[in-house]
């Protein structure tokens, strides 16, 4: 069996200290990201269509986008992009009103093929409960780890590993220019679920099963780098091909997971390991 | 193979089989349940039972709320009812139509945007109701919702635009709202079916001799709830366009009253000139369409005009039929709808739209089987690439397109309209599938012969407390999103949760089983 060569990290030779601190200093970076971007913009990460209000019109032209932005000059609109395949225009505007677009974008015999709309009550009614659902399903998920594990360090290692690996995607959300959309959020909720897992494999081994620490901890990366790894090429390729395709939401979704999975994979091998270890070595016998 | 220690493949094909059935089998009936469970758009999709949302099919989406004030717990009974009804619309300045006061749920509901709730409760207790700020909320009631849902409904499959629907979703805020799909129709087309309320009122205006001279009367004479039989739309070559109508018992003999005692049948006979001189009209019955006058006509005279008929009464009692004179056929056509439709109790007020071309949308289908099927191809190659032994990669690709195929028959099965969300909830369900796979591999596979049964059952048992720990932090991650009304995200966070229930209790744990039989095989 190959373990994709895993086994060849010799923790022996770095201290809990060493591996805990370039985790911990990637989460604080990426903290360091959101709060500035807070300060900044007066939200943590840039909100899409969904959270905001406003509309986004999508349409096909034979026009490259200088042309198609000629289209529209005196018409009130926020932004012009090209998307996808490269003949797909999205404008998007803070106006109610759209019918004038959708009146232009049809006088220039463009294709308009998708119109999305919503109030800025509904979409700050849909952000409150947007946050809600993250942090429910967040403390869900705290709990249920401290009822499996009823003890606190090897509890807090898998919550602190999660609420990192949301993090460190929410931050490069910023740096990458993806706003917060519903397939963002589920993305997110989806990286609760998915990044536990290699988390309480690593736990469980090393606290439930007899033997060795390190025979233990290697056995739980040669199954979980494995998952993890099987999971970030299926969501790479998911995004690569949605993206190609022109699928909305497909994207996005497997974007930020690959962000969350990569993130995932150093803090369950660097963070949980390192805090599982000094349990192991000196929380107990303390 | 003994059937006992293998119960869980058994399980598994049982559900592979009742799926395929589900999802090959043409059912008669499977197009039916529009419009009822939670706005999902049906659609018949020729090879399988699926049925397509709005997303992979095309049309257009509104949410909206009605707009209005209720105020509740007030006592309302049947004698105050229709008192409290006409004080709140004369101290709000509002028309008596936008005025619902309710005895049995002792509610009173106010349908303009342009009142605030002091307003509101001053009127109340003007009409001598006691009410204060606390007891008004935003809103209207459930009763008013069912109306607009119904109303709704009619009007769009009525309307031409078949196979849509409305349906009333609460919010985990406890906010009810309209969810309205109409599948293949672009949002201009929708927003002329139901953008207007609708309420058709046929208004008698006469001159009046008081005091002060001779003034204009107004009286509403005719309701929507007055006609017990609408006929077609009319566009006849020497008379104005319309809609004939027969009026219900109670509503004739008051029109009767209304046209007797204010001159209509005598002086009034072809008396109506608003067309030409709107500050002096003579007597009219106007037709209103949301409180603006479309057309005035005047009484008819003659042998077989309908002021005779009116005189008489007995004649008019037998055959109280009338006709709604509209300047136009296309608002004869829109009449006759709203009258048929009914009126939506108050406006809506449209909170979010998403309109997709058909011709996009359904390209999207093909798509996005693509990419699940490249994604699962990618899946393949890691998991062969790392077990490089066909005995255990087969099964465990096998077990995951299984929990895929299940889950497809499960939507099937529940009528449930695949949007791209529920797409992603597919992909997530494949992903946390294989991790599941995996473990339970690694755990059997380890080190040492699986010799016994009782070795085997062991490490399964170890694996699986990986695994349901896990799938139940899944689960519970994913539940706020099922409960929340966040549109997209619901299907998302049903079709993993379901996904996950179906993949531990079911495929995965049978994935157990076939490893062993297969492993142990060899050994014998």
């Amino acid at each position: 069996m190959v373990d994709f060569e895993v086994s060849d990290i010799d923790y022996e030779q770095y201290s809990n200290r060493q591996l805990a601190a370039i985790p911990l200093a990637i989460l604080g970076l990426a903290l360091v990201i959101i709060a500035a971007w807070y300060v900044m913009t007066g939200v943590p990460v840039d909100l899409g269509l969904a959270f905001t209000g406003g509309t986004e019109v999508r349409f096909t032209a034979g026009d490259d986008l200088s042309e198609v932005k000629d289209t529209f000059e005196g018409v009130e609109y926020d932004s012009i992009q090209s998307a996808a395949g490269g003949d797909t225009y999205i404008l998007t505007t803070q106006a109610e009103d759209t019918e004038e677009i959708e009146r232009t974008a049809r006088q220039a015999g463009y294709d308009v093929e998708q119109v999305q709309e919503r109030s800025a009550s509904f979409g700050a009614e849909s952000q409150q409960q947007a946050l809600l659902g993250l942090a429910i399903a967040f403390l869900g998920m705290s709990a249920l780890v401290f009822i499996l594990f009823r003890t606190f360090i090897p509890s807090i290692a898998v919550v602190l590993s999660a609420f990192s690996d949301i993090m460190i995607p929410v931050a490069l959300m910023n740096i990458f220019d993806i706003p917060l959309t519903l397939g963002t959020v589920a993305a997110l909720l989806m990286l609760i679920g998915y990044s536990v897992d290699s988390d309480i494999l690593l736990n469980n081994h090393v606290l439930r099963r007899r033997g060795d620490f390190y025979e233990s901890a290697y056995r739980a990366m040669g199954t979980g780098v494995t998952m993890t790894l099987t999971s970030i090429a299926a969501m790479a390729v998911m995004t690569v091909v949605a993206r190609l395709f022109g699928i909305p939401l497909l994207p996005e979704i497997g974007l930020i997971l690959v962000f969350g999975l990569v993130a995932d994979l150093m803090n369950t091998y660097m963070l949980n390991m390192s805090l599982l270890r000094y349990y192991k070595y000196e929380g107990v016998a303390k | 193979m003994n059937l006992r220690e293998n119960w869980r493949i058994l399980v598994l094909v049982i559900l592979l089989v009742a799926s395929a059935l589900v999802l090959f089998v043409p059912s008669g009936s499977a197009d039916g349940g529009n419009g009822s469970d939670g706005g999902q758009i049906a659609q018949d999709q020729g090879v399988t039972n699926l049925q397509f949302g709005l997303e992979l099919s095309g049309g257009t989406r509104l949410r909206a709320q009605l707009v209005g004030l209720t105020a509740e717990n007030v006592d309302i009974t049947g004698d105050n009812q229709r008192e409290v009804r006409q004080t709140v619309a004369a101290e709000l300045n509002v028309s008596e139509i936008d005025v619902n006061a309710r005895v049995e749920s002792g509610t009173v509901e106010v349908y303009d945007d342009n009142v605030t709730e002091e307003e509101f409760a001053d009127a109340l207790t003007t009409a001598g109701i006691d009410a204060s700020t606390d007891q008004i909320r935003a809103g209207v009631t459930s009763q008013t919702f069912d109306t607009a849902e119904g109303v709704l409904d009619r009007r769009i499959n009525k309307g031409g635009l078949t196979g849509g629907g409305a349906s009333t979703v609460q919010a985990a805020t406890g906010e009810d709202f309209l969810v309205i799909e109409v599948p293949g129709a672009n949002r201009t087309e929708v927003k002329d079916l139901i953008g207007e309320p609708g309420r058709v009122e046929i208004v008698a205006g006469y001159p009046a001799q008081t005091e002060n001279g001779t003034e204009y009367r107004t009286e509403t004479v005719l309701t929507q709830g007055d006609f017990t039989r609408i006929g077609p739309a009319q566009n006849p070559d020497q008379a104005r366009p319309g809609v004939s109508v027969t009026l219900t018992q109670s509503a004739a003999e008051e029109f009767r009253t209304v046209m007797v005692e204010n001159g209509f049948t005598e002086e009034g006979i072809g008396n109506c000139r608003w067309q030409q001189n709107p500050e002096d009209p003579g007597y009219c019955l106007y037709t209103v369409v949301d409180g603006e006058r479309q057309d005035a006509a005047s009484m008819s005279g003659g042998s077989d005009g309908l002021a005779p008929v009116l005189r008489d009464g007995e004649e008019w009692q037998n055959d109280p039929s009338f006709r709604i004179t509209t300047a136009n056929f296309s608002e004869a056509q829109e009449v006759k709808l709203n009258l048929e439709s009914g009126a939506l109790p108050t406006e809506l007020d449209i909170q979010s739209e998403l309109y997709l071309a058909p011709s996009l949308a359904q390209k999207f289908k093909p798509l996005a089987l693509i990419t699940g099927l490249v994604a699962w191809l990618v899946v393949s190659g890691v998991v062969f690439y790392r077990y490089r032994e066909a005995k255990v990669a087969i099964p465990m690709l096998l077990t995951a397109g299984a929990e895929v195929f299940i889950l497809l028959g499960f939507a099937a099965a529940v009528g449930l309209a695949l949007d791209l969300s529920h797409i992603a909830g597919l992909i997530a369900v494949i992903g946390t599938g294989v991790d599941d796979l995996i473990i339970i591999a690694d755990e059997i596979l380890q080190r040492g012969e699986i010799s016994t049964d009782r070795v085997f059952s062991n490490r399964f048992k170890k694996a699986f407390w990986v695994i349901g720990a896990a799938a139940a932090t899944t689960i519970i991650a994913m539940s706020p999103l099922a409960v929340l009304s966040l549109g997209d995200l619901q299907g998302f966070a049903i079709v993993t949760i379901v996904g996950v229930l179906i993949g531990v209790l079911v495929t995965r744990p049978a994935y157990g089983d076939v490893l062993r039989n297969l492993l142990l095989d060899i050994d014998d």
